[in-house]
Formats: C-alpha cells, sequence, structure tokens
C-alpha cells in the first residue's frame, strides 16, 4: 500500500509539482495530469489506486471527469478546490467523490485525507466476510459491538467507555439529531440538567480521535441550536 | 478703536436696546396721552405760544374783526352799533358819525396804545402796525377808531393766562417726550438687526413673518392705537380743569395711557422687524404676495424650460402633447360651435379628427421608448449583479491558486534537510504569515458574499440557548486555557428562534473569539440570553484590555480593530462578519462601548 501510485490532476503545474513532492516524500508513486482529457487517459494507462482532482480546469473539469471515472472504477477520489461553500462540496460528493480538500490547504491535512482513503480502499476489500449484526459502517468509521472497538478506515482508535457509547449511540441511529439532554439521560443514564457543556466536550473530544480536521468534521457534526448526529452515508 | 468698538457695544447691547425700546414706546404713549389730555380742556392751544392776549390771533379774529364788522354795518348797511360794546370807538364816514365817548380826538383813543385800531385815510392801523392792504370794505372817507381799555384786556389777559399756565407744562412735557422718543427711535432703527459682535445682520424669530402681513398688522395696530384714544368717550365731555380731575378720570387716564403704550411697543416691535428687513434687502423677496407669484411664475417656467422633467425626461413630450393637444382641441371645438350653421363646420371637425390620430400615434411612441428604457435598467441591474457574483468568485479563486502554491512551496521547504537555523526562522515566519494571509482571504470573500447577498441561508426553528452553549462547549479549551473567567446566564426553558445554526455559530464563535483576545486579563466576561419583548437578546460583554478610542460603528468597519498596530493574529473582519451574518438570519447586531466596558447584543425574534 505504500507503493501506492496517486494520479494528480491540477490545471496550475506548480500546484501539481507540490502535491507531487509532498506525496513522494511520503513514499507514494505519483503521476500529474494538467487537464481532465489527460486524467482520463492515463487512467486507462496506469493501474492507479487514488486520484487528487482540481475542479476548475480546461477542456474537461473535475466535476465533469468524477462522473466519467465513476463510470467504471471505484477508486478513492480527493477533490481539491477554490470553491469553499458548503454547496460546492456537497455537489462534488454527490457526483462520486469520496472528499474534498479546499485551497489552500493544509500538506498535513492532505496527506492525512490521502492516506485514510487509501485505507479504507484496502479494507473495505476484506470486509463484506464479517457479520453485519454485530457492527455498524458509516462510511470509513466502523463499530463493533462485540469487542466494543471502533475502527476508522482499518485502525483502531481509542475511546472512554462514555465515548464509546455516544459514538454508538449515533452510529446506530446515523443520520437522527440527538439533544444533549437525549444524549446524557441515555449514555449517562441520570436526569440530564444542564448539561450542553459537559456533551459538547465529549463530542469534541471524540471529533478530535476521529476526524482528520476537527473544525470540518465529516461524520460527528454538531447541528447547531438543535443538537448533534452522526452524518449517513 | 476701542472705543469705538465700546460706543457700538453700548448700542447694539441687548439690554440697551430693551430699554430703549420700552422707553421709546412709553415716552411715545406718554406723548400722545398728554395730548389727549390737553385737547380735552377744550382750551385753544394758542396760548401756548402767544404770551400776550392781545397778539393773538383769538384776540384779532373774535373781538377786533367783530368792532370792525360792526363799524362797517353801522357805516355801509344801516346795521347799528351794539348798545354795550366792550370797547370805544369813533366811526364816521363823513356824513354821519357815531360814538360811544365824549371825545372824538383821537388822543384819547392813542392813550389805549396797547390796543388801538385806526381806519384813515384808506389806511388800516393795528395798534402800532399800520397796514394798507386790508379794507374791510371801508371807503376812503370813513374813519375808525377803535380803543380797547385796558381793564378789559386785563381780563382777558389773566384767563389767556390761567389757560397759559395750565398747559404750558403738558406742552413742554409734550415736547420733550417726543424729542426723547424720536432720539430713541433713530437709536432703534440704526440699532436693529446688529449685534455687539460682529458687523452681520440677524433677523429676528418674528422676521420669518411675511413682510405684507407685517405691514398689514402695522397698519392695523397704529389705526388701533389711536382709535383707542378716539373712541374713549370722555374726549366728548369737554371742559374739565384737571386740578379737579376725579378719581374716575384719572384712571381712565392712566387706562389710556397703559393702552397706548402696549399698542405702541406692539407697533414699534413690527415697525422694526420691518426696518430690519429693508436692511437684509429682504422686505420684497419675503412678503407673500411676491412668493405666491414667484412660486406660479416658477411652475409655469418649470414646465417649459425642462425642470420639471428632469426626473422624467421620457414624459416631458408627453407632457407638451398633451397640453397642445388639450389647447388645441378646446379651440376646434369652439369653432365647429360657434360655425355649426355654416357647411365650413366640418373644416375644424375634420382638424380635429386629425389631431386626435395625431396625439394617440405619438403617445405611443412614447409609451414604447419608457417601457424600452424600463426593461433596458432592469436588464442592466440584473446584469451588473450577476458580474458582482462572478467577479467574487472569480478573484476568489485567482487569490486562492496562487496562495496554494505559496503555502504547499512554504510546507516542502520547511521539510528540506540541511537548512540552516536562520533559514528555518524565516521559513516559520513565512508559513505563519501565509496561513494568516489564507484566513484574511477566506474571511473576505465571506464578508463580500453575505453583504452582497449571495449567501446560502438555510432558516430553521433552532434553541438560541442550545446554540450559545454549544459554542461555549466547542471553544471550551481555548477559553480554559485563557486567562478569562466565563460568567454564563441563561434562561431555565429553550428559547426558539429561527436562525442559521452554521452561521449563527460562527457569529458567536467570532463573537467570543473577539472578546477572548482582547479582554483584559483576570477579567471576566458575561455571557446572557434574555428574553425582552417577544425578543430573544443574546448579549457578551468583556473589559477591553486597551482603551477604546472608537466608535460603535467604527468597529463594524471592514478591517477596523482595536488596536491600531493590527500586530495580533486575525484578519479584522470578525465582528463584521459576524454583524453581516447575524442581519442574513434576519437578526439585529448591536456594539455599545460604555468606558472600558465592550458590549455585543445580538437579537432575534422570538418564536
Amino acid at each position: 500500500m505504500d507503493n501506492a501510485k496517486i494520479l494528480v490532476v491540477d490545471d496550475d503545474k506548480e500546484i501539481a509539482a507540490a502535491i507531487e513532492k509532498m506525496l513522494m516524500l511520503e513514499g507514494y508513486t505519483v503521476i500529474k495530469a494538467y487537464d481532465g482529457l489527460k486524467a482520463l487517459d492515463m487512467l486507462v494507462e496506469n493501474d492507479v489506486q487514488l486520484i487528487l482532482l482540481d475542479v476548475m480546469m480546461p477542456k474537461l473539469d473535475g466535476l465533469s471527469a468524477t462522473l466519467k471515472i465513476r463510470e467504471n472504477k471505484n477508486i478513492p477520489i480527493i477533490i481539491l478546490s477554490a470553491k469553499s461553500e458548503d454547496s460546492d462540496k456537497i455537489l462534488g460528493l454527490s457526483m462520486g467523490a469520496d472528499d474534498y480538500i479546499t485551497k489552500p490547504f493544509n500538506s498535513a491535512e492532505l496527506i492525512a485525507r490521502v492516506k485514510s482513503q487509501l485505507r479504507r480502499y484496502m479494507y473495505l476489500g476484506d470486509m463484506s466476510a464479517k457479520d453485519n449484526n454485530t457492527q455498524i459502517t458509516v462510511g470509513g468509521l466502523c463499530l463493533c459491538k462485540d469487542s466494543k472497538r471502533i475502527i476508522l478506515d482499518g485502525e483502531a482508535i481509542k475511546l472512554t467507555a462514555k465515548e464509546y457509547k455516544i459514538l454508538e449511540l449515533l452510529m446506530t441511529n446515523a443520520g437522527m439529531v440527538f439533544s444533549a439532554e437525549k444524549i446524557y439521560e441515555l449514555v449517562w443514564e441520570e436526569a440530564a440538567y444542564s448539561v450542553e457543556n459537559t456533551v459538547m466536550v465529549h463530542i469534541r473530544r471524540i471529533r478530535e480521535k476521529i476526524e482528520i480536521n476537527p473544525k470540518e468534521p465529516k461524520y460527528l457534526k454538531v447541528v447547531w441550536g438543535i443538537g448533534y448526529k452522526i452524518e449517513k452515508f | 478703536m476701542e472705543s469705538t468698538g465700546k460706543v457700538r457695544r453700548f448700542f447694539t447691547n441687548k439690554a440697551s436696546k430693551a430699554i430703549v425700546f420700552i422707553m421709546c414706546a412709553a415716552l411715545a404713549a406718554a406723548a400722545w396721552t398728554q395730548i389727549i389730555i390737553m385737547s380735552y380742556q377744550g382750551i385753544n392751544p394758542e396760548c401756548l405760544i402767544i404770551k400776550q392776549y392781545k397778539d393773538s390771533n383769538n384776540f384779532i379774529s373774535r373781538y377786533v374783526s367783530d368792532a370792525y364788522n360792526d363799524a362797517y354795518q353801522t357805516l355801509h348797511e344801516g346795521g347799528k352799533m351794539p348798545e354795550k360794546s366792550s370797547y370805544y370807538y369813533y366811526i364816521s364816514n363823513g356824513k354821519q358819525t357815531y360814538t360811544n365817548v365824549s371825545s372824538t380826538n383821537k388822543a384819547f383813543f392813542a392813550q389805549y396804545d396797547s390796543a388801538f385800531y385806526s381806519y384813515e385815510k384808506g389806511l388800516l392801523t393795528f395798534g402800532a402796525n399800520t397796514n394798507s392792504n386790508i379794507s374791510f370794505g371801508f371807503g376812503n372817507k370813513d374813519t375808525v377808531y377803535i380803543a380797547f381799555s385796558d381793564k378789559f384786556l386785563e381780563t382777558h389777559q389773566k384767563t389767556w393766562q390761567a389757560q397759559r399756565d395750565l398747559l404750558m407744562p403738558y406742552a413742554m412735557g409734550v415736547v420733550v417726550c417726543l424729542l426723547l422718543s424720536t432720539v430713541f427711535f433713530i437709536w432703534l432703527i440704526c440699532a436693529a438687526g446688529k449685534k455687539p459682535g460682529d458687523k452681520e445682520l440677524h433677523l429676528c424669530r418674528i422676521d420669518k413673518i411675511y413682510s405684507d402681513i407685517l405691514i398689514a398688522v402695522l397698519i392695523g395696530l397704529t389705526v388701533g392705537a389711536f382709535s383707542i384714544a378716539f373712541a374713549s368717550n370722555m374726549y366728548y365731555y369737554g371742559n374739565i380743569v384737571p386740578a379737579n380731575m376725579n378719581t374716575y378720570e384719572k384712571y381712565a387716564f392712566i387706562l389710556l395711557g397703559v393702552c397706548t403704550f402696549a399698542m405702541f411697543m406692539l407697533c414699534l416691535a413690527v415697525f422694526l422687524s420691518i426696518v430690519r428687513k429693508i436692511k437684509a434687502k429682504k422686505l420684497l423677496k419675503h412678503s407673500l404676495i411676491f412668493t405666491i407669484c414667484y412660486k406660479i411664475y416658477d411652475f409655469f417656467r418649470s414646465l417649459f424650460d425642462g425642470r420639471k422633467f428632469n426626473k422624467y425626461p421620457l414624459t416631458k413630450s408627453l407632457f407638451y402633447r398633451q397640453m397642445l393637444f388639450i389647447v388645441l382641441s378646446f379651440v376646434l371645438v369652439i369653432l365647429t360651435l360657434a360655425l355649426v350653421r355654416t357647411p365650413i363646420f366640418i373644416v375644424p371637425f375634420l382638424l380635429e379628427a386629425v389631431l386626435i390620430y395625431w396625439f394617440i400615434k405619438g403617445s405611443r411612441k412614447t409609451y414604447d421608448e419608457i417601457n424600452k428604457g424600463f426593461n433596458e435598467s432592469l436588464e442592466d441591474q440584473m446584469r451588473a449583479e450577476r458580474m458582482k457574483i462572478a467577479l467574487i468568485t472569480n478573484v476568489s479563486h485567482d487569490l486562492k491558486t496562487p496562495l496554494t502554491s505559496i503555502i504547499s512551496y512554504v510546507d516542502l521547504i520547511s521539510k528540506e534537510e540541511g537548512l540552516t537555523d536562520s533559514a528555518r526562522d524565516y521559513i516559520s515566519i513565512l508559513a505563519e504569515k501565509s496561513n494568516r494571509l489564507k484566513q484574511i482571504v477566506s474571511d473576505l470573500f465571506e464578508l463580500a458574499k453575505s453583504t452582497s447577498g449571495d449567501i446560502e441561508i438555510n432558516l430553521e426553528k433552532i434553541d438560541f440557548k442550545k446554540l450559545i452553549q454549544q459554542t461555549l462547549g466547542d471553544m471550551d479549551d481555548k477559553i480554559q486555557s485563557s486567562n478569562l473567567q466565563f460568567k454564563v446566564k441563561m434562561p431555565d426553558e429553550s428559547v426558539n428562534i429561527l436562525s442559521d445554526g452554521k452561521k449563527l455559530y460562527r457569529v458567536f464563535l467570532n463573537v467570543i473569539d473577539n472578546a477572548l483576545k482582547y479582554a483584559h486579563q483576570g477579567t471576566r466576561v458575561f455571557v446572557s440570553l434574555e428574553v425582552i419583548d417577544k425578543e430573544a437578546v443574546a448579549t457578551v460583554v468583556n473589559t477591553a484590555g486597551y482603551e477604546m478610542d472608537f466608535t460603535e460603528e467604527e468597529i463594524l468597519q471592514r478591517f477596523n480593530r482595536g488596536d491600531k498596530a493590527r500586530t495580533t493574529e486575525g484578519s479584522g473582519l470578525g465582528l463584521s462578519i459576524a454583524e453581516s451574518f447575524t442581519s442574513v438570519c434576519g437578526g439585529k447586531f448591536n456594539i455599545k462601548i460604555d468606558g472600558d466596558q465592550f458590549r455585543v447584543i445580538i437579537k432575534f425574534a422570538k418564536i
């Protein structure tokens, strides 16, 4: 997996070169393309494990390229874009991309996301055999009821008992919003009184463990003014 | 120069002007009252001027003329001299002689030289004076000697003198009062509108009244002032010796004086206002008649010089066409009616039809133009809006792309081996600054988008209380590591509002971030939520760690920051973004600065 081949597509040659260098430092093999059409050609010629794709490009833009790629491949696609609106992210993800990174990006975050996607891609390969009753999967996040463990992209995450219980509650009801009081009553099994802060602090800790960028969480989301939820994939 | 200034100050001083004003009116009223008292005595005012009764016109016309008249009647008309006459006489026409004295000698008469009158040889003599021009109709042969006895004269002189003594004090009073009043009046006219401080002309409140109204009021007041005096019925009572003036009359005169004084004051005030207006060259311009006439004139002028249509250039032609249509139609209808008995009436009738056709066609053209203009401006506006949004997006992309390269390569350099220590320092500065630039660019575009209205808002029912607590929980580690104590006061029940949770989270994040950055070390930060009049009011109060020498408005100006040195991290847009986001979510964002206390108030309607 360390010698995975990554395709970097960006019309800005310097940025492409910088990303290439960053990934090479991590031990990946990198090939580059400067427009969407060239990227599609290279995908045919090479065995690529992950694609980093810019959106605004000549000839064929990133979103159209994603649609084309998804026609016959399910390798991870990470979109790199200067557009930072929520709607842009949602559009990108709904086109079939696995992750969305806004420019200007942080190199550590970029690498973390690349690794996460690669791990998940490899891990999901041998996951199908497992029993669906004892585990809940949300995206790259997997909760094993038997061993009371959380596995993120194939790596076990260390959680406290309360943190695990909160995650279990939210993951079993993925997509549902829970208020702090509800979470407190179900997890602590006590009457909830002025618990917003306690719950929020726990949520934040969990986020720091399972999210690559806790400021822009992918799984555990705060619904401001209402409650908390795990995003359903 | 100094002394003239002092004199000027004295003359134009408010207090001295007020005193002079009152004095002027009072003196005039006093003079007027005294004149009324004098006339009320029914005494011939001649006694004031002529000291000796025998010199007076009164004596001449009353006694001397009578005597001459009697003499003439006797000599020429067959009349008779009065039996008891107050004078000695000798008259003769050459044939007949009449006398009431034994001596016919002229010398006898001449002994009464103070009042001896003679007509002799066509020459008329009044005492020592001789006058040949007056003849009273006597013939040349007539001789007339008339003399008044000293006793008679003495009696009359006594009465004359008594009257003179009675009137003289009043007369002197009138003269003195009038003189002083005139002086004060001139003073007031000169000082009107002037103030000690400057040489400008100052207008008073009363001067705002139109000139013609002022003049009308002045005339009315003057008529009123004099009619008060004349209307007083005591004028008709006739002779009364003033020494014996009874109480009623005394009070009547005092009342008359006071009324006159009041009226004169009003007259004077109005008159001075007119004087000020004349001085300011505004008398004519600031009159009702002039204003109305000018407005009418201006209205008609504006119709034709295009001012009326400055704002509506497209309706100008429409207006003229309408005017022309109405006037011509009127003329043609009159013509048609006038010529209705003759066959020519068809001509104006047809012309009217042509006129109507022309009017409808022209109007349609104008309406088309108006519609076209309206559509064009609407399209322009839409295009401008689209361009603005496209500009924001494009500029954002164009700034972010090179910034991505900078940040990436700075990162790569930092991973290079074999760098010197100073190079590492430089790189860490570059990394820090490029990250700050990234923050500023992203804040700037967020702000630009929200202020231009191009922002996605997802309004839903949320609990304001929960949101604030979540935000505080989210920032818990930052708050804990700061030197500040947070005091949170929340209502027991939930406070539901309609807002965008994500945006409102940003608002509170920025506001609390601001408090964390700028609050004085070791002080308390108060976060509270209250419901006041169906409004959810959230307040964040902190004590500033520096002197706030800016206003509430300034702090919200883009890029304005408390510390003018701009050294600390952040884009300086935090509060601007908070304000903008609050308003796009339908709330109100206010800042109050009270000494060192910095207070942010966020209001939403409670649902």
